[in-house]
């Protein structure tokens, strides 16, 4: 036993040294510089609680390279596309993330859905100098110390909760209960509502779920006994459907408000017509009637879209965009080069084939997206966008009169 | 792909760590613990925390993870150790399911499922690029100190006596020994190391959040043990180091499996490290490496019944 | 007080649905002899398979819960004659991981041919009914009925027939039984069969009012072990009586912790009782 041991040691480090001197030989990582196809890729929610969205961003991401790949690539390369699916979770997220950067040498990840995965993979995108261009909302995330290579199509939080504490304002609501799931942007959210409501005289009430829960009896019973006239069911959509029946059956007969990326069509199949009927939806609308937006619907071959394949289009294009003005197919490029193309002082376009000629004649470009008109502050968030009031009618979203 | 290949390396050193755990608590002490993950749990958000939230350098989050660990233990097999085995192995799931919801729920400590991100990653500035291998060669220093020390336990009195009580404890009380001071013992030194696994795969991921301890993780480190030799310390990092390495290879699969959905292949992955544990357990239950017989009976002296 | 009074229907209703996997639980351990986990895959093999019966066939929830023991009941004895018959010579400990391997197979097995996403029963969204001032939710109410109803045909099945107390008698002195003839394979396959099938019942049970998904098993598992262990481990009346002590302790919780704590309430009542009194409230002293 004392030989095999000794043999044993020695081939556990042997083998760790060879591990750790390979890198000395064989240069791995930056390989999306230079020559070579150029590599971006999506990290997406193909299973999970974001699941009912991954797989259009990955639609989209796939058409738009493949038509900037049919008009001969950028910067004379071709686009190689990566997908993973980071199953909503944050930690199978952190595994994905790392597979795309150090096998796969991305220069972006892109479409991030889940803010607690957003959360989970930017520091790893900015240790490695790879761009996030994503979805998530979370105060949070804009401001760890990125270094710039964060930027996200959709409002944060902040931007997002002003609306529901004016819907309640509006309404004129005596006493507002929020219940939200546990997620980066709870605490925030409660705050910004108290802030904006409590000086209005509304009493507000808050309570976090347990979101993977299939029955939510004893939260709504808590919240029935307060009595109150409004309510903000803030969960993600499978969530919401548990959340909707269990309100239907406590016979809950106030207002409710709902993020629209909870309360979707599925949403409204899941929980079944009368437990959906008359919620309210709040969601920032997509550029809707701009070009962007028609050009999208038919690349996807959809006449109905919603606000994260119109980001996810958004990312692809401007990824693209920011590579051919940075000359380098580095995630630094994309972080040193996307505002110049998604605001600079040129004339507006909306998909990445005009952008690439125009950039390749030298001139300025302004892009304007499908989800909006993708305007970044300095620290990775959306400057301007527009938000609309929806109310589930007979089993139809439609918009709400105030 | 190096960098890849590096990282996965890491994660197989810190199984090994939580393998040798089990290995101490049940290999050799007898006591099954399913709830492994709960120490692990443990130990990462003690090291995450001390180190984000009071900036303590990172060698202090590490010891503290394994000393803290092990003060939890300490104190919550003062209850349980006298249970019989399947009672164990109920309330040890237990034991873990509550560190996960109460991770999950004190938000103002632990920030709940938002997780606690920017753990600091000892010299990661200085090291750069070379961090990966870095970290590696500081895991794989701590493995070897720790696998000395508990072959070192495994061989010495203290060892013999645990194993006598894994064996028949009322007859190693009636020799005289304190059969709940070992026990107990056993299981702080092996929580504190399945603590110091936790706190070593924060600083390595920098981001940890309660959705990664589940029962799985418990139960690769089963797979580990049962594939590698129980009771055998060696056999323990083996085990880990295929379960490691098996588990991330069918992440490769993905691609040249195209009518499989992704969470038909998580399903298979998970499914198949199942079925190789039964089969395990049903052909060969003790492992590739055999426990090793004490010195006074190898020989071929009558041995004892292994 | 009315909420006091609240908790307790409600106690009584999930304690009722509790107790029925916890009594397939015990049935197996009492017969035997090892603590079985894969009850926990074995009710999401019940719940899909009621939930195939009823949302996909269209057919009417009584039919389906008659389908989920069938099938949770075959499927039990089935993985157990390949997967642990082998191991029988094993101690119970072995037993019970590879039943947890077994189990981690079963719900992968459910997930790669349903995926994650919940599902949900083809049984109309009513509205609560206020009785007596409290409110009680019909379909719980009727889970409970059937809950009570499979009990109620189990005991009778125990005391009336003659297998029954055969399994009984095998329960008590596997020795005994042996000698006058009892033949104890035929007494596993029975008790496994009868375990899982309410095992299957109970994970029917408990998403026919909300959803089911193949994680359902594994997150009641804690509760249902719980109910077992407080009753008497091994103890079919005390896995009934343990059912409702469960059931009414987590909702008499909410009193005091949030509702996201109610999991742990099982864990805290299995340490209670195995510190005060091991062997449960109905079990018999045994070492």
């Amino acid at each position: 036993m004392r030989i095999l041991e000794t043999t044993t040691r020695r081939r556990v480090l042997g083998g760790g040294l060879g591990l750790i001197a390979a890198p000395v030989v064989l240069r791995s990582g930056a390989l999306a510089q230079g020559s070579g196809p150029v590599r971006i890729a999506g990290l997406v929610s193909l299973t999970g609680g974001g699941g009912a969205f991954g797989p259009n961003s990955r639609l989209a991401h796939q058409a738009v390279v493949d038509e900037v790949n049919a008009a001969g690539g950028v910067l004379g390369r071709k686009i190689e596309y990566f997908a993973e699916d980071d199953e909503t979770n944050p930690e199978a997220a952190v595994r994905a993330a790392r597979k795309l950067i150090d096998v796969d040498g991305t220069a972006a990840i892109m479409s991030v859905w889940a803010s607690a995965v957003g959360s989970a993979v930017l520091p790893l995108c900015w240790e490695n100098k790879v761009m996030m261009l994503a979805i998530c909302a979370a105060d949070s995330i804009a401001q760890m110390p990125h270094q710039g290579y964060f930027v996200r199509t959709q409002p944060h939080t902040e931007l997002q909760t002003k609306q529901f504490a004016n819907f309640a304002i509006q309404q004129g609501l005596k006493h507002f209960y929020v219940m939200m799931p546990q997620t980066p942007f709870t605490e925030a959210t409660f705050k910004i509502v108290k802030e904006l409501c409590e000086p209005k005289g509304i009493k507000i009430s808050t309570l976090i779920y347990d979101a993977k829960k299939t029955s939510l009896r004893s939260e709504i019973d808590e919240m029935m006994r307060a009595n109150p006239d409004g309510l903000m069911m803030g969960g993600y959509q499978p969530d919401d459907i548990v959340f909707a029946k269990d309100l239907y059956r406590a016979g809950y007969k106030g207002k409710v408000v709902a993020f629209a990326y909870g309360a979707t069509p599925q949403f409204i199949e899941g929980a079944g017509k009368e437990a959906a009927e008359g919620i309210y939806t709040i969601e920032p609308v997509p550029a809707n009637g701009s070009t962007a937006y028609e050009r999208l619907k038919k690349l996807v071959k959809k006449d109905q879209l919603d606000t994260y394949i119109c980001q996810a289009y958004d990312h692809a294009n401007l990824a693209i965009l920011a590579i051919a003005k940075g000359g380098a197919g580095t995630g630094t490029a994309i972080r040193d080069n996307i505002r110049k193309v998604s605001d600079g002082p040129g004339a507006k376009v909306d998909n990445a084939l005009d952008g690439l000629k125009a950039i390749a004649a030298g001139q300025e470009i302004n892009y304007e997206g499908a989800s909006g008109p993708c305007k970044f502050d300095p620290i990775g968030n959306i400057v301007e966008v527009a938000f609309r009031l929806n109310q589930i009618r007979d089993g139809k979203i439609v918009e709400a009169k105030a | 792909m190096t960098a890849y290949l590096l990282a996965m390396a890491t994660f197989a050193a810190i199984y090994a760590l939580l393998a040798l755990a089990l290995n101490l608590m049940w290999g050799i002490a007898g006591m099954v613990n399913l709830g492994l993950v709960g120490f692990y749990a443990i130990g990462a958000y003690a090291s995450a925390l001390l180190t984000t939230r009071l900036g303590l350098p990172v060698a202090l989050g590490l010891a503290a993870a394994a000393a803290g660990t092990s003060a939890v233990a300490a104190l919550t097999t003062l209850g349980v150790t006298r249970l019989r085995e399947d009672y164990l192995a109920i309330v040890t799931l237990g034991f873990a399911e509550v560190v996960r919801i109460i991770a999950e729920n004190e938000i103002w400590l632990t920030r709940g499922t938002d997780g606690i991100s920017g753990i600091p990653q000892p010299l990661k500035a200085a090291l750069g690029t070379g961090f990966n291998a870095g970290y590696l060669l500081f895991c794989l220093g701590i493995l070897a100190a720790v696998l000395f020390v508990v072959e070192r336990l495994r061989a010495s009195p203290f060892g013999r006596v645990l194993r006598a009580i894994r064996e028949d404890q009322q007859i190693a009380a009636f020799a005289g020994k304190n059969v709940l001071a070992f026990k107990v013992k056993a299981f702080a030194i092996g929580a504190a190391i399945a603590g110091l696994a936790g706190a070593l795969y924060g600083h390595y991921t920098s981001y940890i959040s309660p959705e990664i301890f589940v029962p799985l993780v418990t139960i690769y480190t089963f797979l580990a043990l049962a594939a590698g030799g129980v009771g055998n310390n060696w056999g323990a990092v083996l085990g880990a180091v295929i379960v490691v390495f098996f588990v991330e290879s069918t992440r490769f699969l993905i691609g040249s499996v195209p009518w499989l959905l992704p969470v038909q292949l998580a399903a298979l992955r998970e499914f198949l490290v199942g079925l190789g544990l039964l089969l395990i357990l049903i052909m060969r239950p003790r492992g590739i490496f055999p426990e090793p017989l004490p010195r006074l009976l190898r020989g071929g002296a009558a041995g004892r019944p292994s | 007080m009315e909420q006091l009074l609240q908790l307790v229907a409600n106690g009584l209703m999930s304690g009722a649905v509790l107790a029925v996997p916890a009594i397939g639980l015990s049935t197996i351990f009492a017969v035997l002899r090892f603590a079985d986990f894969a009850v926990a895959g074995h009710m999401a093999v019940g719940a899909f398979a009621g939930w195939y019966v009823n949302a996909v066939l269209g057919l009417p929830a009584g039919v389906a819960v008659a389908a989920a023991f069938a099938v949770a009941g075959l499927v039990g004895i089935g993985t157990h004659e390949a997967a642990l018959r082998p191991l029988r010579a094993a101690s119970s400990l072995t037993l019970a991981i590879a039943s947890i391997a077994l189990n981690l197979m079963l719900e992968n097995a459910i997930r790669f041919g349903f995926g994650n996403e919940p599902r949900t029963f083809a049984i109309p969204l009513m509205r609560e009914w206020s009785v007596a001032g409290l409110r009680i939710a019909p379909q719980q109410a009727g889970n409970a009925a059937i809950a009570v109803t499979a009990m109620a045909v189990l005991f009778l099945f125990l005391s009336l027939t003659a297998t029954g107390k055969a399994m009984r008698a095998v329960a008590d002195n596997p020795a005994l039984a042996d000698s006058k003839g009892i033949d104890p394979a035929r007494m596993a396959r029975l008790a496994v069969g009868l375990g899982m099938g309410l095992a299957g019942i109970g994970g029917m049970l408990v998403g026919l009012d909300s959803a089911i998904d193949p994680l359902i098993g594994f997150r009641a598992i804690l509760s249902v072990f719980a109910a077992a262990v407080v009753g008497g481990f091994g103890s079919i009346p005390g896995a009934a009586i343990g059912g409702f002590a469960i059931g009414l302790a987590e909702e008499l919780s909410l009193l005091a912790v949030p509702p996201t704590y109610k999991g742990a309430i099982g864990f805290v009542a299995i340490l209670a009782i195995l510190t005060l009194r091991p062997r449960g409230l109905l079990g018999a002293a045994h070492a």
